[in-house]
């Protein structure tokens, strides 16, 4: 497996966010996790690479396991994308895609620089290279943080609710780079609502509800047959908009 | 006559200038480097650091300077032997210390925090992300507040008259002893040139202020 996730539980004060949570992936797979606000679903992105660390359980990528003393050398290969993009904003864009492979795995400034251009050209971006971050869209920053993201040439991203900050129109262009990655073989595990991502290119869609996985499965049978009845308001609020 | 007399004496007051921009050079390279050490400390550091750091600027921005000027010159030197300058710019510069810390500490403390969190998710040690994510961001937003520091320096030079830095407002006290008078023309000379100093000062750096600004982010109150 490329990801273990064992049993992980994180409060914040008195209040238990996630309560036991546990999944595993394997390389070249997408999951998509969802579930009502205030669900645990960011928290439990950020317990996988520690951002914050979970008060219990365990974080394997592949069978190494996530502790402080590895930690920044884990991050290498998980990578992770925010719904509010988080460019670097004193970095033209090119330079915040270069910065990882240039400070981190050792590139020299030309090479950081070759690479950058081309994970720009991934997301078809090349002709924004040199704009700074405030001079782009949502839909081109976003675009830009995922080229960060792949620079680093991870072995799996973690995307928080990556469309959530965009309008419908700029949200297509970022689903339509999240597709060509997952079928280009990424492994992502994404937080989203975005049904259209999750039925084209998720192999499993994980539904949370209250600190716990509630239902999971191929989004065929989750959209179609959900067994569990919290599932099922779920989707119908997000599918139709209605009382969940 | 006046004229024929401040013709005369002016090689003394552009030494006495240049004693002064010498001061000032020296005293907020200082409070640069410390200061900015102390902001880092303050802002990223354990507590007990930041206990010492929230301590040592809290003593130089509570004392006067020219008691500060005093205590180094008259109390130091008693122990360390160094000279009226190095006296100076020791009392002056970690006091300005002081003042920049709190400077780069705002500063610091206004790069949104997704800034760091972006550069710890890919990687980055603390240090590795202080110096190159965070510190580029927040010494750009440094600059202004820091000209009100680089002005209320070059006043402050003048106060180490006190312990005898031949600087230039003591070399237009000897010229105005020599001349038997002379005050007001002296000292309108002397104001002058700290005038100018200080606009030439600012508007370097309000040139590096924009030179450095970034495209689309800052837009300086046109929005």
């Amino acid at each position: 497996m490329l990801l273990r996730v064992e049993n992980i539980h994180k409060s914040y004060g008195a209040v238990e966010i996630l309560k036991g949570v546990s999944f595993e992936m394997a390389p070249g797979q997408s999951k998509v996790i969802m579930g009502p606000s205030g669900t645990g679903k960011s928290t439990l992105l950020r317990c996988v690479n520690h951002l914050s660390p979970p008060d219990q359980g365990r974080i394997f990528v592949e069978g190494e396991e996530l502790t402080a003393k590895n930690l920044n050398t884990m991050r290498q290969k998980v990578a992770f994308v925010f719904q509010d993009f988080n460019l670097f904003t004193h970095l033209r864009t090119v330079e915040n895609v270069a910065i990882g492979p240039r400070k981190l795995r050792g590139f020299s400034k030309s090479a950081a620089l070759d690479l950058a251009y081309k994970e720009l050209d991934r997301v078809g971006l090349s002709d924004r290279a040199d704009a700074y971050p405030a001079e782009l869209s949502g839909g081109q920053q976003q675009r830009a943080s995922i080229a960060r993201a792949l620079a680093m040439e991870p072995k799996l991203i973690l995307f928080d609710e990556p469309t959530s900050a965009l309008d419908p129109e700029l949200t297509g262009e970022v689903v339509s780079v999240m597709n060509k990655l997952a079928s280009e073989g990424m492994t992502m595990l994404v937080v989203s609502h975005e049904i259209g991502f999750a039925r084209k290119a998720a192999d499993e869609v994980i539904f949370m509800e209250g600190g716990k996985i509630i239902e999971q499965g191929p989004p065929s049978q989750l959209f179609e047959a959900p067994q569990q009845d919290r599932t099922r308001a779920f989707l119908n609020v997000i599918e139709h908009g209605g009382d969940a | 006559m006046i004229f024929e007399t401040l013709i005369s004496q002016m090689p003394y007051l552009a030494h006495g200038l240049a004693v002064a921009i010498g001061l000032l050079v020296c005293l907020l390279s200082l409070g640069l480097v410390l200061g900015l050490i102390l902001a880092i400390l303050e802002v990223y550091g354990h507590w007990s650091l930041r206990l010492a750091c929230v301590a040592f600027e809290r003593v130089f921005r509570g004392i006067p300077a020219i008691v500060l000027l005093l205590l180094f010159y008259y109390g130091v030197t008693d122990y360390i032997d160094m000279g009226s300058f190095t006296a100076a710019v020791l009392a002056l510069g970690l006091r300005s210390a002081a003042y920049q810390s709190q400077i780069f500490r705002g500063a610091f403390l206004s790069v949104p925090i997704g800034q760091m969190m972006a550069a710890r998710a890919m990687g980055m040690n603390k240090l590795q992300a202080i110096r190159d994510i965070v510190l580029p961001q927040a010494l750009r937003m440094s600059i202004g507040p820091w000209t009100n520091e680089f002005s209320s320096e070059l006043k402050a030079t003048s106060l180490a008259y006190v312990i005898g830095v031949v600087e230039l407002t003591r070399q237009a006290k000897y010229i105005i002893s020599n001349t038997q008078g002379n005050i007001l023309i002296v000292f309108g000379v002397v104001a002058l040139m700290y005038f100018v100093v200080n606009r030439a000062g600012n508007w370097a750096l309000y040139r590096l202020e924009n030179r450095l600004a970034l495209p689309g982010f800052e837009h300086r109150g046109d929005a």
